[in-house]
């Protein structure tokens, strides 16, 4: 490193850029006394090499042992990034390491390290079931040589297993699944029904996808409500009819609708002149509203998709069926209904958690992905992380070509075919990332009627991802995908064998088409990331057009009016280019705001819910319900004559109101969160309120247990059988928020601005 | 209140936070103490005493803001205000630069580099500002040309003149720099905000001697009637800052979960002094033209509108003065709640998100009940913003003096004062969460 380099990384780490904290220097140092074990290690047998595995507490020996048992059991002899990577993971960083680099790996030999280490057990939290599944079977023979018991958890596992999987040394997960399962057992009426220990270690795979993405995405255990009648079918019916700009209109953010007058009117002579607005009309307004919002703003192979008589979401990040999550407030149903499906049952919030507060109970954390450094602040803002960038094993040559951008679709989309078409009459493998299932549909159409036979892969045939993604780097394969293709997935040259790869190589590799930017860097990053794989060849560029809805949301007043460009229509002009990159920054903001009110919100009911958690564990585990009984209703306790009953009734008459009052609870703070915004109005803080509202609320909840209990032991008739009502569990399912950010209307000095700025506008 | 501290100080995080605010407070009043290289402190002193047996210059408001600090050019002379007047300059500015506009909507990361130009331009206006405040100085003019004879920055120091310029120049800059620093430690690691805190401190570090102050001009039995006085004021000010009208607003998106809780959740707070302080910030900003329009005349040879304006609308012990600051008050107060709260807006946001007033319907309708209710509580908002703040002015006359104009206990500090101090006891108490929990389960 020369100086003027050394100086320029020193600034940056004093600036604390992120990607720039975390020196490597002192890691590399450890490189040559890993590579001095080998030989040693290598002469031992499998036996001996886990009695060594077993002693090992250091960074050096761990790496050197981790390298022989992945050779042994795959082998593969791990690089020296892959144990830079691993001794990051072991010092709490995010390791940055680029795709095909082999962090399943890394991520092995690091959780080996913490259990060696007395950081276990170690949960390798991943963004889906079948990469838990596929990752544990995979590393399981370097596991054994090491000595540690593994296992894995998928949605279909039984309790049983899963109490089976979550007591080996490292535990494979999906982080919805994990945090499920702590929701849950904060729910057990008995304390064997626990399946988690504590919660030590996690290793985060995907890192930023699942502590920056998911984390605006609550998770939420629900009850059924029986007896629930469904005033959204009936409601459905009414805003068929409507249209757009006349009847409703859609905010600019596209978020939320509202009824115009005329709209309003339409609905209230249907509904034979009732005022929607009087008191007792609450619910059918309610109604409306929700069926409005499913019809204008969720959008059929967009949002989400059905399959097999039901709706299921589709992660607008990752292109995938998002496992189990469902939209609130009745909005699920009013979707089913939409699509003429039977509802499902709603449920009651019984309990939630956001991913962020999970993952915060561990107590060590680290991660990996091939995009941290973009949201390296968030990481340190909110995890406290920060991203060791590690450098490939073979350089990156892949060719990333500026954007294409045009200025309608209908052109975009010409070119697009044509540039697909001539690249695969070479032979070249070409995958095109789209932005949603619809256009995935719609552009293999328009290849078919090009001549170009291609393979779909999006949220429809998620099962078949496997094999497509085996075939993609193969001669004369055309794939195209939504932005499943963009995780987790590694496309080999020349097919799953890699028969091809010379030919294919010679070809330049994988050709990389993005039919869109996304909302975000990283997913655009992610996809580029699937050419170029260890050092092999490969090309991405994006196609844009000026009618994108990402430039139409988020930058329409910059474009130009009559943009510079070529006669075949593409646009070549800074200001285009400013706008599309200026779209894509406000995008990033809106979700990162959204992320940061999420969580601001939800602080005060994590801290409640540690505070309940202990008070339960004390119900579940001693005898104070009893105790209490005994004391509040001496009469009625002495003369059931059997004071074990008593602590046994005690105990689940207690639980059962505590669980209902937390419940009751969440809802009130829900209620209170959603017009707190208002409160800024009278210059107050809405989060400050929001606390005012919630604190109190919480205290009075201790003594209503008791006296709920109290009651409830009072008026029940009780003999040797009893058992309280127990509401049907349960649920799992995620929902999201709405708010974006908590004062619309600015600050006092913001809104002064503005009259001001309008008042100059009207009178020019 | 004092419940809040008590338990505040009980609580490990909230302990830290508020020893870091105290710590930094005093690190702030150190420097506002300390005077700058090439001051002399002791003539400075001397001008400030002799400033107050006449009548008021035209820098006591700032002088109020800046603790007192400015007219000893001390180290932290220009205070907090050129960060303020920064952010209000930038603020502006998104209006009229587009390259602004875009960066705020980018979010957080596009607000970074905005406060990043607001450090500079703050940088930028603690250069101009303190080199104009040493040139006062050096005139005399920063006195009223009432104390000539103690220069300020004495000569033959044995130092070039323009070196200790330049040093005051630097130094105050600088200051600016740290109080600006001084500022966001606080709004980022302490409790409250950072710039107001400041401001608080500043006006709350005169109360003593002003106080006193008093006691040596007029005696005891007129200071503690002042004390009993001031109590009472405040005791007023703190009830009637808190008092709101609640308007109940209704969500209606959500078909799941929802009871009735009363129903008082959720609500819009109008309140009765909607509009805070910045009514009588503008007033009292107004009344200083014609005062500076003064300074520009000869003092020995005023024809008779310039007399006049002298004796009736420059002076705060006069009924005209009296009279048109309270009206321009009032009319300030209506200004102001108009345009910070703009009911069509409120009512198309409430309409947008499916919020509405039970029993009004949204839209227009709603627009006007919420004007209809804003103009009826304006009313005594505005009676009583005038009456505070014509309040010190009647002590003047009562006490036979002018000295008092920056006079601690009156209008606009009471008001920034007790508007400051509610604001971060109450965010204390939003942090309070852990407590000790009542109840069998201990």
């Amino acid at each position: 490193m020369g100086v003027s380099s050394r100086l320029k990384s020193r600034v940056q780490r004093f600036l604390q850029r992120p990607g720039t904290t975390v020196d490597l220097g002192p890691l590399e140092k450890l490189l040559p006394k890993v590579a001095a074990r080998e030989d040693a290690l290598k002469e031992l047998d499998d036996a001996e090499l886990t009695e060594a595995a077993g002693k090992a507490d250091e960074y050096v020996e761990i790496c050197a042992v981790g390298r022989e048992a992945a050779r042994r059991g795959l082998d593969q002899r791990a690089y020296d990034v892959q144990l830079i990577g691993a001794m990051a993971l072991l010092s709490g960083k995010v390791a940055e390491m680029a795709t095909g680099e082999g962090k399943t790996l890394t991520a092995a030999i690091a959780a080996y390290g913490h259990v060696r280490r007395g950081h276990g057990p170690v949960h390798v939290l991943t963004v889906n079931d079948y990469l838990a599944r596929r990752d544990a079977l995979w590393m399981a023979p370097v596991y054994k040589l090491l000595g540690l018991s593994v296992g894995w958890v998928t949605e279909a596992s039984t309790p049983e297993q899963r109490r089976a999987a979550y007591n080996n040394d490292v535990t494979y997960v999906s982080v919805s699944e994990a945090g499920f399962d702590y929701l849950r057992d904060q729910l057990v009426v008995d304390i064997d029904d626990r399946v988690q220990r504590e919660l030590a270690t996690c290793i985060v795979d995907e890192a930023d996808s699942i502590l920056i993405d998911e984390a605006r995405v609550p998770m939420v255990l629900a009850g059924t409500v029986p007896g629930e009648q469904d005033p959204v079918h009936a409601a459905d019916a009414l805003v068929r009819g409507l249209r757009n700009k006349r009847d409703y209109e859609i905010a600019d953010d596209g978020r939320s609708v509202a009824l115009t007058s005329a709209g309003l009117s339409r609905i209230e002579s249907e509904l034979d002149d009732v005022d929607l607005y009087a008191a007792e009309n609450f619910d059918q307004l309610s109604a409306v509203n929700v069926a409005l919002h499913a019809h204008a703003l969720l959008h059929r192979d967009v949002d989400y998709i059905v399959r097999n008589g039901a709706v299921e979401l589709v992660d607008e990040m990752r292109g995938r069926v998002a496992q189990r999550r469902r939209w609130p407030d009745g909005l699920q149903a009013a979707v089913e209904a939409k699509e003429g499906l039977g509802a499902t049952a709603e449920g009651e919030v019984l309990d939630t958690i956001t991913v962020q507060a999970y993952i915060g109970l561990y107590k060590t954390l680290c991660g990996m992905t091939a995009t941290a450094v973009l949201v390296g602040h968030e990481l340190r803002e909110f995890f406290k992380l920060e991203v060791a960038v590690i450098p490939p094993n073979t350089p990156c040559v892949r060719v990333d070509e500026s954007d294409r951008i045009y200025a309608t679709r209908a052109e975009k989309e010409e070119a697009l075919i044509e540039e697909i078409r001539s690249a695969h009459e070479t032979g070249r493998p070409v995958l095109v990332g789209t932005l949603d299932v619809k256009e995935s549909e719609q552009l293999a159409a328009g290849l078919k009627a090009a001549g170009v036979e291609c393979v779909v892969l999006n949220a429809k045939n998620d099962e078949e991802e496997a094999a497509i993604i085996a075939e993609a780097g193969m001669h004369n394969a055309v794939t195209v995908s939504t932005q499943m293709a963009g995780r987790g997935v590694d496309i080999r040259l020349g097919g799953s064998d890699q028969t091809d790869y010379d030919r294919v190589s010679d070809l330049g590799g994988l050709y990389v088409i993005g039919s869109g930017r996304h909302d975000s860097r990283r997913v655009d990053d992610q996809l580029r990331g699937r050419a170029g794989r260890q050092g092999d060849p490969g090309t991405s560029v994006f196609f844009v057009s000026l009618e994108d809805e990402l430039v139409v949301r988020h930058a329409p007043e910059l474009i130009p009016a009559s943009p510079r460009m070529h006669a075949d229509g593409l646009v070549e002009d800074e200001a285009v280019n400013y706008a599309i990159e200026h779209a894509q920054r406000v995008a990033e903001g809106v979700n990162h705001e959204i992320h940061r009110n999420t969580w601001r919100y939800s602080v005060v009911i994590e801290q409640q819910r540690l505070a309940l958690a202990v008070r339960r564990e004390r119900l579940l585990t001693t005898d104070v319900a009893g105790d209490m009984l005994r004391e509040r209703c001496e009469e009625k306790a002495e003369s059931l004559e059997d004071d074990e009953l008593v602590n046994r009734v005690g105990r689940s008459i207690a639980l059962y109101h505590l669980d209902r009052l937390w419940a009751e609870h969440l809802a009130e703070l829900s209620e209170v969160r959603e017009g707190v915004h208002l409160r800024a109005l009278g210059r107050l803080d809405p989060l400050d309120e929001f606390h005012r509202a919630a604190v109190p609320a919480f205290n009075d909840l201790f003594p209503k247990i008791e006296e709920r209990t109290v009651a409830t032991f009072e008026e029940s008739e009780i003999d040797e059988d009893w058992e309280p009502e127990v509401a049907t569990l349960v649920r799992p399912s995620a929902t999201w928020t709405y708010l974006v950010h908590d004062n619309p209307f600015g600050s006092e000095l913001d809104r002064l601005i503005s009259a001001v700025g309008r008042r100059i506008a009207s009178s020019r | 209140m004092l419940s809040a501290f008590l338990s505040a100080f009980r609580t490990p995080d909230l302990r830290k936070k508020l020893l870091f605010t105290i710590g930094i407070v005093a690190i702030y009043r150190l420097g506002a103490t300390l005077p700058s290289p090439g001051v002399s402190y002791g003539n400075a002193q001397k001008c400030i005493e002799a400033l107050e047996t006449g009548t008021p210059g035209v820098f006591t408001l700032l002088n109020l803001f800046s603790g007192g600090a400015l007219l000893s050019l001390s180290v932290f002379a220009l205070g907090i205000m050129p960060y303020i007047t920064a952010s209000i300059i930038l603020q502006l500015l998104t209006v009229v630069i587009p390259r602004l506009e875009q960066l705020r909507k980018e979010g957080q990361a596009g607000q970074a580099k905005i406060t990043q130009y607001t450090r500079y331009l703050t940088l930028g206006l603690a250069i101009l500002q303190s080199s104009a405040f040493v040139a006062l100085a050096r005139s005399g003019q920063l006195f009223n040309n009432r104390c000539n004879e103690w220069p300020l920055i004495p000569e033959g120091t044995g130092m070039p003149m323009w070196i200790t310029l330049v040093t005051l120049v630097v130094t105050m800059t600088a200051g600016t720099g740290v109080v600006m620093w001084l500022g966001e430690l606080i709004t980022d690691r302490g409790v409250g905000n950072g710039m107001s805190v400041l401001i608080f401190t500043s006006i709350a570090a005169r109360l003593p001697s002003e106080g006193w102050s008093i006691k040596e001009s007029q005696g005891w039995d007129e200071f503690f009637l002042v004390i009993a006085l001031v109590l009472v004021v405040i005791t007023a000010v703190v009830f009637i800052e808190q008092a709101q009208r609640r308007i109940p607003v209704q969500y209606a998106k959500r078909m799941i979960g929802r009871r009735m809780y009363g129903g008082t959740s959720t609500y819009i707070p109008l309140k009765v002094n909607q509009a805070g302080v910045i009514p009588v910030i503008f007033a009292s900003s107004l009344l200083y033209l014609p005062q500076l329009a003064l300074q520009f005349g000869d003092p020995n040879d005023l024809n008779s509108f310039e007399a006049w304006i002298q004796n009736h609308l420059a002076n705060p012990a006069d009924w005209v003065y009296i009279v048109v600051y309270f009206f321009l008050i009032i009319f300030f107060t209506y200004f102001y709640v108009s345009i910070t709260f703009n009911p069509t807006e409120v009512a198309e946001n409430m309409k947008k998100y499916g919020g509405f007033v039970p029993g009004i319907r949204p839209g227009k309708p709603t627009a006007e009940y919420l004007d209809f209710i804003l103009s009826r509580i304006t009313l005594p908002g505005s009676l009583y913003l005038g009456l505070i703040s014509v309040l010190p002015n009647f002590f003047f006359i009562w006490l036979d003096s002018t000295a008092y104009q920056n006079f601690p206990f009156g209008g606009t500090a009471v008001l920034i004062m007790v508007g400051v101090g509610l604001e971060t006891v109450k965010q204390i108490e939003s942090q309070l969460m852990q407590r000790n929990y009542e109840g069998f389960l201990r």
